[in-house]
């Protein structure tokens, strides 16, 4: 078996079309990392003057005016910052930042923006989930920072219509969090955006190397002449089957390693140390700082890389030929989407969980459920829809391998 | 050693493509004769375990070959009638490849490589990949490959389709040597190429064996209806329209000798020794020439 997987991994790796993928998947990934950069944009300079900085000046400039926001977001130092905004909009006469003068916001408001993520959020109104404005929310309230965001978290589940078992369940894993939140100017949620749209496309080149792996002997006949050999059937398909695994988890794994490789490099790897709170929603229930939301979503992008290449090759072992097979593969890479925009939920919902390439999919993928609050709830059950993702995962890789090398064991010629 | 193929039938949706063959295979060279259609491709990849039969069933020394599954592959060496591969492949990765499959030794596959790439013919296209080879050397790659596990049983869907003659005649050779204590199964449309190296001959018609036996066996049933007569060169059109006609040579002097299947064509024509050619001309009429 290790001889056939050795020269089965030579075979996959030898042909041209599998390294112009491989390098066409790295390529992208660095294209990706490298594309926040582009929408980073400065009026102000460090000392608060006007400017116009874009790219690496840009993110370096925001760091250093927000440097003296980094820390613990205790409620103290919320306080103190939302006293500073209430100042600010006082001295001008407003009630919003957004009706202040130019580059006032900029100027005041900006340096101490990181502290004031999810004070609104977290004082919203229980029964409409409508958001106050800063000015009308009490100074003496933030003292209880932590208690409100874990009553807002109760009235949103509330809300969302979801059973007593996810509600239990959600307030448990907040309860587990660690407050009060850390933030360290820097980071960029645009980033992370990126890194999903670089998994999946690391996903779809994935896919393209499954895709023909049996159908493409089928077609040719070659296929004809390796079964009719002495392990040219079971052992033949598992090698087959391990050797995509193998190159599709290591090209997921890497890719992702290089794309927060390059991207902290460029944002910082001091901003990854902000609590998942403080960048996304304040009730968010992970107990995950945004370094390690990265790690886990490039785990859950390997997870979700390996199932759908899984499930190609199943749908390779039973399609004679490769268009049907790369087609149908690359529907199944796309079928999240589609169910996302165009089924109600909770059947959306479902289709979104458990669908392998959920996990690194547009507009659902693990990072966007990690950011959210989605249970799939089945009677007494909830199950929060990013262990859900990578549970299926894990039971979907060898289901789906098994049944490729079944169907390809029993496939009959014409 | 033999193979049996017992009662088998093949159909493909509602159409029959092989029915009730029956048929023993034992050491030696068998060629399987038929027209375009006739079920030999078929019957070949049911005894490949690549196709499995509608109904009956084919038994290698009285063990169904399905039973035996990696058991049967480890003394088979197939060579479909297209021969694919992987584009990426060079001839001596294939053979690597097939060897890890076929379970030769990788130091004892090295040896048959060698010595299959020098017999084939094949030694200075050894790191050329199949792709770029010309068609008589892919096909020379795929009787290596059928070749390199030193099978038992082999069998050769047109093994010399794409071969020049002298291509042809040094694989007639290494097969007549190679079917030594080995069951040999080739299907050819070219029947001087199974003539004389075959010890039996099946032939099929319309998914049905018609006939089994050695060459003296079968051309005898031909005996008695094959002549040779020389005619004016103005009446080969009348005798083409009446006659059979397996062959023409123009003599030179206006005049053409013809050999003719069939009935006596004329007073003056002279019976001939029949051969394996003229016997599938007389049973495989529509198809004619030396192609069948």
């Amino acid at each position: 078996m290790g001889r056939i997987l050795r020269l089965e991994l030579k075979r996959v790796l030898k042909s041209g079309r599998s390294w112009a993928l491989l390098a066409a998947a790295l390529l992208l990934t660095l294209l990706m990392a490298g594309l926040p950069v582009m929408y980073c944009y400065s009026s102000v300079d460090e000392q608060g003057q006007p400017a116009s900085l874009t790219g690496l000046a840009s993110i370096a400039c925001e760091k250093t005016r927000q440097a003296a926001a980094a820390g613990t977001a205790s409620p103290e130092r919320v306080k103190a910052a939302a006293a500073l905004y209430r100042a600010c909009l006082e001295r001008y006469g407003v009630s919003q930042s957004y009706d202040l003068p130019e580059g006032v916001y900029e100027r005041e408001i900006l340096p101490i923006a990181p502290l004031l993520h999810g004070v609104k959020e977290a004082f919203a109104d229980p029964d409409t989930g409508i958001a106050p404005s800063l000015m009308e929310i009490a100074p003496e309230k933030i003292d209880g920072f932590y208690a409100a965001c874990e009553a807002r978290l109760a009235s949103l589940m509330e809300m969302e219509g979801n059973g007593d078992a996810a509600k239990a369940q959600a307030l448990s894993m907040y309860g587990r969090v660690e407050k009060p939140f850390e933030v360290y100017p820097g980071f960029s949620t645009a980033a992370m955006d990126f890194q999903n749209m670089a998994g999946f496309l690391v996903l779809l080149i994935c896919a393209c190397i499954a895709a023909p792996v049996f159908s493409a002997g089928y077609q040719s006949g070659d296929d004809d002449i390796l079964r009719c050999t002495r392990y040219g059937r079971g052992q033949l398909g598992a090698a087959r089957v391990i050797a995509v695994l193998l190159v599709s988890g290591c090209t997921a794994a890497l890719c992702g390693a290089a794309y927060l490789l390059l991207s902290n490099s460029i944002f910082g790897w001091g901003g990854t140390k902000t609590s998942i709170q403080m960048a996304y929603s304040v009730v968010t229930l992970a107990d995950w700082n945004l370094g390690q939301l990265q790690w886990a979503f490039v785990l859950a992008g390997v997870l979700s890389v390996l199932a759908t290449a899984s499930l190609a090759l199943l749908v390779s072992a039973c399609c004679r030929s490769t268009a049907v097979s790369l087609g149908a593969a690359l529907a199944f890479c796309l079928a999240p989407t589609v169910a996302f925009m165009a089924l109600p939920e909770p059947l959306s919902l479902w289709l979104c969980s458990l669908l392998p390439s959920s996990g690194v999919c547009i507009q659902t993928s693990f990072l966007y459920a990690v950011t959210d609050f989605n249970f799939l709830q089945l009677g007494p059950l909830a199950v929060w829809t990013p262990y859900a993702m990578a549970g299926v995962c894990l039971v979907e890789i060898p289901l789906f391998s098994a049944l490729a090398v079944r169907s390809y064991c029993r496939h009959k010629a014409k | 050693m033999e193979l049996q193929i017992d009662s088998v039938s093949m159909y493909f949706g509602g159409k029959k493509a092989l029915s009730n063959v029956s048929l023993t295979l034992t050491p030696g060279v068998w060629s399987l004769l038929g027209a375009n259609g006739a079920g030999k491709t078929t019957l070949m990849r049911i005894i490949a375990g690549i196709l499995p039969p509608s109904t009956g069933r084919v038994a290698y020394n009285g063990v169904g070959i399905g039973e035996l599954g990696g058991q049967y592959r480890a003394v088979f060496g197939y060579l479909p009638q297209e021969f694919g591969f992987d584009p990426a492949f060079t001839a001596e990765e294939y053979l690597c490849y097939l060897a890890a499959l076929k379970g030769v030794p990788e130091k004892l596959a090295r040896q048959r490589m060698a010595a299959l790439f020098e017999e084939l013919s094949l030694t200075e296209v050894r790191q050329k990949r199949i792709k770029k080879l010309s068609g008589g050397m892919k096909r020379r790659v795929g009787i290596a490959g059928a070749l390199l596990g030193d099978p038992e049983v082999l069998v050769l869907d047109e093994p010399t389709s794409g071969l020049d003659p002298g291509e042809r005649v040094r694989l007639r050779n290494l097969l007549a040597r190679f079917a030594e204590g080995r069951i040999v199964l080739i299907s050819t449309h070219i029947v001087p190429d199974v003539e004389f190296i075959a010890s039996r001959h099946a032939l099929i018609k319309k998914g049905k064996l018609l006939a089994v036996g050695t060459t003296e066996e079968l051309v005898r049933q031909a005996e008695g209806l094959v002549w040779r007569c020389r005619i004016p060169a103005g009446a080969v059109p009348d005798y083409e329209r009446q006659y059979q006609i397996a062959g023409l040579q123009h003599e030179g002097d206006g005049t053409v000798s013809l050999r003719c299947l069939g009935e006596r064509p004329s007073e003056g024509a002279e019976p001939v020794p029949p051969t394996l050619e003229d016997l599938c001309l007389l049973l495989f009429p529509k198809e004619g020439g030396r192609d069948l």
